[in-house]
């Protein structure tokens, strides 16, 4: 075990985050700071803030209450961006090691995350504020049990649903169900999840359950790695089947269907840009959290930000990754028979075109009123005819090699991510608000839409400049790309 | 004809090539070989304007191809594995490339069927994305997918290594007969000195960044390459064992 931790720690520290550049070190160790703060504050403040803001005798209850959409969206997460340990194994397959032991570790070490850290600084300290308000010892602790053992099966759990999809469609429908039930009366789970979680401190002996839910998730999860545990196996990387579709339809729009193709081959066929793609849909739902809050209802300027999200989704997650996404196979593109104009302009049309479909997908926001629909088009404007090039462009500044086919850390995986993308964030999504609002101001709010939407069509005017410009950037860091895509990770 | 005019590759002012005259013959079959970090990949990245030179320039049938990017039309060349899309099946591969040459995908075809003994059985048909392929399989994929298109030059860097023994027969045949067809340039690196003296009409030593020797191929050229080599590990061994008994003598006095 200790030679398992040293190696692991090894494999730590010559990793790239050590030889990552100290800007993107300090961002790290911000965010981590930031999270972990909010944590703990929540975690002391939150009973003292629930029984002022709601005037209750337990704020207890009230979080007990929360918990089970806490569990929930912790899964969720979890499945999107907490990476799942591929170890190695072939070395330590042929060296004296108990398999049961390496698998014990593998698991152990699947603990340390980020993602169970997060919930116990919230835990730790909600708990200690429990027990001084005057709580009852044994109660609050075996709440405290509970809750441990719940991060932690979920820790397991996202193992299980990652890698089977029986255990994933498993939990998808199962908590679909639960939901529809809840929407349409049928039998509300949340009022029975308010219950268990109550019974873990109102009935200590509960706590069995949590814990043997622990328990069963961790023997799962052992007993498929052990039944997996070879070359060909789970935690090495898995084979897949190929899809059939190849998007042959494309090829009657010629070269640029050609190259809108392969881009989607590539997001299809590989974990990384799929998940930016989801990512990117849920964005088309941003404008929710604005739209339907009369707080932001006058304040035009983060309509303005939300709507330019709504189209923008895609453009902006996958667009900021140009070229990164090709970074595996970089030189071929370098050195093959491509003008760097033509693979350029086929990114263009594929941000563009998902920006199109974005806003016919937007039109059902009519709901809440022309002014705002109308904004919405504004913003697709904006983002067709400008956000495009400002994207590319800062494409050719960033220079982090990106590995196609694993998702993306948290916190561990800042690939392809650098400073530069923050300062290009600035135009892109500040620009269009400043466009909106000095008019806005001036003028009216017509005014503003107007200003808005027709920079767009300036933009789409000085397609061929815009174009040429960017390709000299990218012409002029060439040498620097490649070199930085080939750098082994 | 590639013409080399005086090269230099630097990194931190470290001279890692330096060439200042080499002339390659169109058609010509062109071997380089020497030890690790002799240079040979750094040739092959200059060739394909991959790195930018620190001095001097390599011109391609007529074009600087540091300063234009008009020869990658008849430039085609396997390095590594960055020259392979994962995400594609091999067939997809090939019809990717072959549609940047200009080629259809019935063409492209023709020629494939022309690889069926080079493939034998494990390419085609597989079912199986390039990135799930063994090292071996990628290479012929790799290989071949530098041969579509018609290409005047070609550039294979190590084409050897990873090939079983049967491909590696294939593979020489198959240059063998680009070369006497005249159809393209082959610049081919190896470690293995048998396979490059059977394929290459010229053979050029690197060692330390510097072309140390220029074979025309014959009958003796495998016989002084492994002279020389020979006498290279010997020299090695002395250095070190002179560096070993000066650290004795240190130690001692």
């Amino acid at each position: 075990m200790k030679k398992l931790i040293s190696l692991a720690w090894k494999g730590f520290r010559r990793s790239s985050y050590f030889q990552m550049n100290l800007a993107i070190r300090i961002l790290i160790i911000l965010g981590f700071i930031y999270f972990g703060g909010i944590a703990l504050i929540m975690g002391v403040a939150s009973f003292y803030i629930i029984k002022k803001a709601m005037d209750v005798d337990d704020p207890l209850m009230i979080v007990n209450s929360f918990l089970i959409y806490w569990f929930l969206a912790d899964l969720l997460i979890r499945f999107f961006m907490q990476q799942l340990p591929v170890m190695n194994i072939k070395p330590y397959l042929i060296l004296p090691f108990r398999r049961r032991k390496i698998i014990r570790y593998l698991l152990t070490r699947t603990g340390v995350s980020f993602f169970n850290i997060l919930p116990l600084l919230f835990f730790v300290p909600f708990s200690i504020v429990l027990l001084i308000e005057g709580y009852s010892i044994v109660s609050t602790l075996t709440w405290f049990l509970s809750m441990l053992c719940l991060v932690f099966s979920n820790n397991f759990i996202n193992f299980l649903i990652n890698k089977t999809n029986a255990y994933f469609y498993g939990i998808l429908a199962f908590t679909g169900a639960l939901v529809l039930m809840e929407t349409y009366g049928v039998f509300k789970i949340t009022e029975y999840a308010d219950d268990v979680f109550n019974a873990f401190y109102e009935q200590p002996y509960v706590v069995i359950l949590p814990v043997s839910l622990l328990y069963l998730t961790y023997k799962l999860v052992y007993n498929y790695i052990r039944k997996h545990f070879y070359v060909d196996g789970a935690i090495s990387k898995k084979e897949e089947k190929i899809s059939k579709r190849d998007f042959t339809w494309l090829d009657r729009f010629g070269k640029m269907g050609f190259f809108l193709k392969n881009d989607l081959k590539l997001i299809t066929r590989n974990v990384r840009p799929r998940q930016v793609v989801l990512m990117s849909f849920l964005f088309l739902f941003y404008g929710l959290i604005f739209y339907t809050q009369d707080i932001y209802r006058d304040m035009q300027g983060f309509i303005a930000f939300a709507s330019i999200f709504v189209t923008g989704g895609f453009l902006l997650s996958f667009g900021q990754y140009v070229p990164a996404w090709d970074s595996e196979y970089y030189k071929l593109m370098m050195s093959q028979n491509i003008s760097y104009k033509k693979y350029l302009e086929s990114k263009w049309s594929l941000m563009t075109t998902a920006c199109f479909l974005s806003f016919i997908l937007s039109i059902p926001y009519i709901y809440f009123g022309w002014e705002i629909f109308s904004m919405i088009a504004g913003g697709a404007a904006f983002n067709i005819g400008l956000n495009s090039f400002i994207t590319l462009y800062g494409g050719a500044l960033n220079r982090q090699p990106m590995k196609l086919n694993e998702k993306a850390k948290a916190f561990s995986n800042t690939q392809a991510f650098s400073p530069t993308q923050l300062i290009i964030t600035i135009p892109k999504l500040v620009g269009p608000i400043i466009l909106f609002y000095i008019p806005y101001k001036i003028f009216n709010y017509e005014a503003g839409i107007i200003t808005l939407a027709a920079s767009g069509i300036v933009g789409l005017l000085l397609k061929n400049q815009f174009l040429n410009f960017i390709e000299k950037t990218y012409q002029k860091g060439k040498y620097k790309t490649i070199a930085a895509f080939d750098e082994k990770q | 004809m590639i013409t080399i005019d005086n090269i230099s590759k630097e990194y931190n002012t470290v001279e890692v090539l330096r060439i200042d005259e080499l002339n390659i013959p169109e058609g010509q079959s062109f071997g380089l070989v020497g030890n690790n970090g002799a240079g040979k990949t750094t040739l092959f990245s200059l060739f394909l304007d991959l790195i930018q030179p620190t001095r001097g320039q390599i011109n391609s049938h007529g074009i600087v191809v540091s300063e234009s990017e008009e020869w990658k039309p008849f430039t085609s060349a396997f390095i590594d594995e960055s020259f392979l899309i994962g995400y594609l099946t091999a067939e997809e591969y090939f019809y990717f490339i072959g549609e940047l040459r200009g080629r259809t995908k019935e063409q492209v075809d023709e020629l494939l069927s022309g690889f069926k003994d080079f493939f034998h059985g494990e390419i085609l048909d597989q079912k199986k994305y390039l990135r799930d392929m063994s090292k071996g399989n990628q290479k012929k994929v790799g290989i071949v997918g530098a041969l579509i298109g018609d290409p005047k030059v070609i550039i294979l860097d190590e084409p050897f290594a990873n090939l079983d023994p049967t491909t590696q027969i294939r593979l020489k045949q198959l240059l063998k007969k680009i070369t006497e067809e005249r159809q393209a340039t082959i610049l081919v690196s190896s470690h293995d000195l048998m396979h490059v003296t059977e394929v290459c009409e010229r053979i050029v030593v690197l060692e330390s960044g510097r072309p140390v020797k220029d074979i025309k191929t014959s009958e003796a050229t495998l016989k002084e390459l492994e002279a020389y080599f020979a006498e290279r590990s010997e020299q090695e061994t002395e250095n070190a064992d002179s560096v070993e008994e000066s650290n004795d003598e240190q130690q001692t006095g």
